[in-house]
């Protein structure tokens, strides 16, 4: 394990932090999509994140570490929001219009979940860099 | 002959280096994984390791009296990876506490830091004796 693998790891998590806010954004601009391409109205995405052992070859300090993939964006099967609206062209028979399965308040709580694993992650890279440094300056 | 230069001290502030560098990508990989679901928060215990590296294998400095110390063995082994077990109440499983991570990311560095200066303090000595006492 060196210094550009540890990067890697810390990279990896930016990135899913970074996927999971792109389906937050996603979430919150369609919150009241009522309709789609495929005709129902808009479900609220969820990134799955997996953990993945970085290199499964190597010591038993190697095995351990695991990087972080997002494997799938599921779309969340919770029921849809009732609206009664008549007026509305996506209303059905009986005047009622389905909304996206979106909460905004679950969202910006999990938009500031998200800005937080991300500092923390840009935190573990300046940290890795400066010991890369502090190394370096052994020999000075 | 023993190596005067580069004795039992050298190489053990090397593997300690070695360690706190396992420890920082440990930290690290626990980081990324904050939001994997049944993810489990990994570690090394120091004082574990320095139990095991004190009073332990050949060319111990002998003793006359019951609690003198006789140094450390100065090499330590492959360490063992602990993990973290989630709290009872947290849903997803995972068990990677943000503030933890940084309090052993920033600590774990300042010690790698510690021993970065022993060693380069150590090597100007050398070089001081190298170049006759000249600087």
């Amino acid at each position: 394990m060196n210094i550009l693998d540890t990067l890697r790891i810390s990279a990896s998590g930016m990135s899913a932090q970074r996927v999971r806010l792109q389906s937050i954004s996603s979430n919150i601009a369609n919150a009241r999509s009522t309709s789609t391409e495929t005709g129902e109205p808009y479900r609220r995405k969820m990134p799955v994140f997996k953990a993945i052992t970085h290199n499964p070859f190597g010591s038993e300090i190697d095995k351990n570490l695991s990087r972080v993939e997002v494997v799938d964006i599921a779309k969340s099967q919770e029921d849809f929001r009732q609206v009664f609206d008549p007026a509305h062209p996506d209303a059905d028979e009986e005047g009622y219009v389905r909304y996206p399965n979106v909460d905004i308040l679950y969202e910006m709580v999990d938009m500031m979940t998200t800005s937080r694993g991300y500092e923390a992650n840009t935190s573990a890279v300046e940290t890795t860099y400066q010991m890369a440094n502090l190394a370096l300056e052994i020999i000075k | 002959m023993k190596d005067l230069l580069f004795d039992r001290l050298h190489s053990g502030l090397g593997s300690v280096l070695d360690l706190r560098q396992k420890q920082h990508s440990l930290t690290t990989s626990n980081v990324a994984n904050v939001d994997t679901p049944f993810y489990k928060a990994k570690y090394i215990r120091f004082d574990d390791l320095l139990k095991d590296a004190a009073g332990s294998g050949d060319n111990l400095m002998k003793t006359s009296h019951e609690r003198h110390f006789t140094g450390l063995n100065g090499t330590v082994e492959e360490p063992q990876v602990f993990e973290q077990d989630p709290a009872p109440w947290v849903i997803d499983g995972n068990s990677v506490s943000l503030e933890r991570e940084m309090v052993r990311l920033k600590s774990n560095a300042l010690m790698f830091r510690s021993v970065t200066k022993g060693m380069s303090k150590r090597l100007s000595m050398i070089t001081f004796v190298a170049n006759n006492g000249k600087g």
